[in-house]
């Protein structure tokens, strides 16, 4: 069986594997598609898996496990899609997704984007953890339910469930406390953004919770929404207007670097370290914002901030993009992307590694602990070194 | 070949600590639960369309429960069954006699060659539906199926006991299997299929369009009381960030002479 | 009530370890009630078995046929109608094998008899026998009772019904029995034993053992490396095998194989008592598990409350190190 409902049939012949989608910016090395450089495989970049597809498309190839695998190991993190030279250059990521989308639709797999799936459309998180579960993160913060308050702090399933991403849930909350800011929490309520699910190729249930969710927020009359994770921030900004959720989004670096710039936020309490910045694909690439980040790092007294030889739209992923901080097709290797990118901020120096996105914070920090360099660099999410800075317990 | 699939609906109870005992104590909390599919029926639906697709005929998916069970039902409509019929009625907790005679009931209204069970549910587990059903259909069954074959007339089929020891049967059709997980790989249900299955029919039926009553089926076993089973001893817990805990368990580890 | 059943099955030359742990619980319930106790069992050459029966039962009933040689479910469903049709005993208790779980349903049906599966306990409460089943995979217990019959079936859970020593010195009861037409429709073919390609879980030392919770087969990597550094081999629960990441020689627990490993580490297994009733002769067992809850926590000596995949690695590099100063 073939593909039959591939809507890129007519341009995907059009790459012609010049390989350029496996570069960083300045052309430093070829490993910057994280799946690439995972496997070292021409298969296994932008390049290779669009030839497949169009192998699959035109029955060359069967559906096999090892192609799904090949296929679900691509991260979304557009670092092809900014390299590519061609013009059809911004449908290149979504052709990856649409092939997903096909084996989605036939429902073949892999076990893992399965259990990640089935997960969310019983529990709404790809954990599988129990709903009721979903505000055990909050306890004891004194952070409140929405009810009309400025701000809806989405906290997303990795910031919710994640023993790590609730940490850094927390101390976000705090600091938005700490700022005076107006914002309520929508605690069991709060549903997954979809964001990864789209990613994965599953198009009607990311519709669902697009749907949902836009309906929830405008039932609570919600007009401001700041998210932990960018990954919901990429969802609820670029593609809940499609289902008419038309919002004011701001990703929390956003918001916490208007404070500090304005006042709102003391950060005199500094934090004195040599601080190296990991861009989230999907604020960096994804939504161009690169400099927020950098300016609240920089607004702090003691932080000596340098950069990665791979910076903005040059980053290289930490791997755990579409899904795979789940799905983890791309772990067990020194040349995981997380284990390479944790030793690229070791070069610079640096000894704490700033993230800005509660999936890079789990990746990088178990990477670190891979590496065995927990006494060189630390992993911390920028709020936590804003909590630091504006001395929160 | 005509296939009718039995499947139900279960709470979620992967979790040890979501499971509470309702004040009855006739059963367990359930509104706060999720529900699912049976894990044991998402193998019998993939049994079951795996052999449709080879040799062609109808598959009828079969389930008994209020209405929020339609949900199973359009699973199995998504993932390729012609129809599903729903008897409108909760025998969750019933003597699992009773449900036999029902489904009996219902099969027999339709084509078939093959009913295929889930060796067990995942909420009272008893394991015995199945077999009840093809006794009062008076066709032949086999329990625990891990491999199954079928040609026109016969199937062959390799029943899971215990040890690691398969037993081989031939049995000729009609007849009646409980399918165990492992014998395929489920595929994945996708929400687009679902959505696309509300257009396929599902029919509701009541017990008395099948001719029967509640009060004319009188259960041989009574549930008398549901608890949470009694807390057995705990293992020292090791606390700690993955380094610390590693640390202090390969020291235990050494200290025993494991290595 | 008159009597207690106890039908033993056998295979292999041997009587199924169930078989004593009901006879003993059946022992147990018959004293109670000042019942007698009948012990009944079926093929060719089964005076030996029928004679170690004597040690529990006041009485036992062999029956010499050739086609009840083996645990089939058909042909004792036909020999076990008949005897309570002609005993009429109170409770007919069996073990919860996969052969009983072939019989026991169509054999209810066919008399019209109450039947619980799978008990986990049996005990007389105001003159009536009760059961407890657990469910929920272990998470809850129910307890039932049944309505009036002159005959109820049981069957009770392997592995819960400790076997005491039996006492008696019962007699020995030969019935005729005959097959009035062979069963045409449903053709034993024979049994299929798995092989072990190498590796026999049953024979080592120290068994890392995995479960649902490593979420993906490559995860498997570094379980042999952990292996590797403490000198023993992977074993598996049965999703491991469902999911096709290791086969199923592999597999411990109820259809899969009995160990008793000096040390059982089991990593990501909840524990559900058809994986335990596998591994509990282990001498040591350590779990790792992030469900706190897990039920595998009761029957490990340590645990750590964590993801597997997190302290798996940071385990071979401790292991490795204190090794390293060892040697």
């Amino acid at each position: 069986m073939t593909l039959t409902n591939f809507r890129y049939g007519d341009v995907i012949h059009r790459c012609f594997r010049c390989g350029y989608c496996k570069f960083p910016i300045n052309w430093m090395d070829v490993n910057n598609c994280p799946a690439y450089a995972r496997f070292r495989m021409e298969t296994y970049s932008c390049g290779g898996r669009l030839w497949l597809t169009r192998a699959w498309l035109e029955g060359e190839i069967e559906w096999s496990d090892h192609l799904a695998d090949i296929l679900y190991s691509c991260t979304a993190c557009k670092n092809c899609e900014v390299k590519c030279p061609l013009s059809f250059n911004i449908d290149i990521l979504n052709m990856m997704i649409a092939a997903k989308s096909e084996m989605v639709e036939r429902g073949e797999i892999p076990s893992a984007a399965k259990e990640f799936l089935e997960n969310i459309q019983r529990q709404g998180n790809p954990y599988g953890t129990s709903r009721e579960k979903r505000d055990e993160w909050m306890e004891g913060t004194g952070i409140e339910a929405y009810q009309g308050q400025e701000y809806l702090y989405y906290v997303g399933c990795v910031g919710s469930y994640d023993t790590r991403g609730q940490e850094t849930a927390r101390l976000l909350g705090k600091v938005l406390q700490k700022a005076g800011v107006s914002f309520g929490v929508l605690g069991n309520d709060e549903n997954c953004d979809g964001n990864e699910v789209r990613n994965l190729g599953e198009e009607t249930l990311f519709e669902m919770l697009a749907e949902d969710n836009v309906a929830q927020f405008q039932g609570l009359g919600v007009q401001k929404i700041v998210t932990l994770s960018p990954h919901s921030y990429n969802a609820m900004k670029n593609d809940y207007p499609g289902f008419n959720g038309v919002f004011d989004v701001l990703h929390y670096t956003q918001l916490l670097q208007e404070l500090i710039r304005n006042g709102g936020l003391d950060v005199s309490g500094g934090y004195n370290a040599k601080v190296t910045y990991h861009d989230p694909c999907f604020l960096g690439r994804w939504n161009e914002e690169y400099d927020a980040p950098r300016a609240i790092l920089r607004a702090i007294p003691g932080v000596q901030f340098v950069e990665m030889a791979r910076n903005r739209n040059g980053a290289l992923c930490c791997g755990g993009g579409g899904g795979n901080f789940y799905l983890d097709l791309l772990g067990g290797s020194e040349d995981s992307p997380a284990r390479r990118r944790v030793r690229e901020a070791c070069e610079t120096g640096a000894n704490v590694l700033a993230v800005a996105c509660p999936n890079c914070l789990t990746m990088l920090e178990d990477a670190v602990k891979a590496e065995g360099l927990e006494n060189k660099l630390t992993v911390r999410d920028i709020s936590e070194i804003v909590g630091e800075a504006c001395v929160i317990k | 070949m005509d296939i009718i699939a039995c499947i139900k609906r279960v709470p979620d109870t992967s979790e040890a600590d979501v499971v509470k005992i309702d004040p009855s104590q006739k059963d367990i909390e359930k509104d706060r639960l999720a529900f699912k599919i049976n894990d044991w029926d998402e193998y019998v639906l993939e049994a079951a369309v795996q052999l449709k697709e080879k040799l062609g005929g109808t598959l009828t998916a079969v389930t008994i429960g209020p209405k929020e069970w339609d949900e199973v039902l359009r699973r199995a409509l998504a993932m390729g069954a012609d129809s599903a019929i729903r008897i409108d009625q909760d025998v969750s907790a019933d003597d699992p006699h009773i449900v036999a005679i029902i489904l009996d009931k219902v099969i027999r209204r339709l084509p078939y060659d093959l009913v295929l069970f889930g060796a067990q549910s995942e909420d009272f587990g008893s394991g015995h539906l199945g077999a009840m059903v093809a006794e009062i259909l008076g066709i032949p069954h086999a329990t625990l199926v891990i491999n199954l074959e079928a040609e026109e007339k016969k199937i062959h089929v390799q029943r899971e006991l215990e040890a690691g020891t398969l037993q081989s049967y031939t049995i000729d059709l009609p007849a009646l299997l409980t399918i165990h997980t492992g014998i395929n790989q489920p595929r994945y249900i996708s929400m687009g299929g679902i959505r696309r299955a509300m257009q396929k029919e599902l029919q509701v039926m009541s017990l008395s369009d099948l001719g029967l009553s509640l009060d004319a089926l009188t259960p041989m076993v009574k549930l008398e009381e549901m608890r949470l089973p009694p807390k057995g001893k705990e293992a020292e817990l090791i606390t700690g960030a993955p380094e610390e805990t590693a640390g202090q368990l390969a020291k235990i580890l050494k200290d025993a002479g494991i290595f | 009530m008159s009597s207690i059943l106890v039908v033993a099955e056998h295979r292999n030359q041997t009587l199924a370890d169930v078989s004593y742990q009901v006879l003993s619980k059946g022992r147990q319930l018959a004293d109670q009630a000042q019942m007698e106790l009948l012990a009944a069992v079926a093929g060719v050459d089964i005076d030996a078995y029928a004679k170690e029966l004597t040690r529990w039962a006041d009485r036992v009933i062999i029956v010499n046929n050739d086609q009840l040689e083996e645990p089939l479910a058909e042909p004792y469903q036909k020999l076990i109608a008949h005897l309570i049709r002609e005993i009429r005993p109170g409770i007919v208790l069996m073990g919860h094998s996969s052969f009983a779980m072939d019989l026991v349903p169509s054999l209810s049906v066919e008399l019209g008899i109450p039947l619980v599966t799978d008990c986990v306990d049996i005990f007389w409460q105001n003159g009536d026998i009760l059961v407890t089943r657990s469910i929920y995979n272990g998470k809850a217990n129910a307890s039932y009772s049944f309505a009036q019959s002159e005959t109820i079936l049981i069957t009770g859970r392997v592995g819960e019904f400790p076997v005491e020593e039996g006492q008696r010195q019962g007699w020995i009861e030969e019935i005729e029995f005959a097959f009035e037409e062979e069963c045409d429709y449903k053709k034993f073919e024979g049994y299929l034993e798995v092989e072990a390609a190498g590796v026999d879980i049953t024979q080592a030392e120290v068994l890392v053992s995995v479960g649902r919770g490593i979420k993906e087969k490559k995860n498997l990597e570094i379980v042999e490396e952990l292996a590797r550094v403490l000198g023993g081999v992977v074993s598996c629960s049965r999703p491991v095998v469902d999911y096709g990441w290791l086969p199923s020689e592999r597999q411990v627990g109820l259809s899969g194989k009995t160990v008793q490993p000096k040390l059982y580490l089991g990593l990501g297994i909840s524990g559900a008592f058809q994986h335990v009733v596998g591994m509990k002769g282990a001498r040591m067992t350590v779990a790792i598990n992030k469900d706190a809850k897990a039920p595998i926590f009761s029957v490990a000596n340590y645990g750590i409350v964590d993801d597997v995949l997190k302290v798996v690695p940071a385990l071979v590099n401790k292991i490795s190190e204190l090794k390293g100063r060892t040697e």
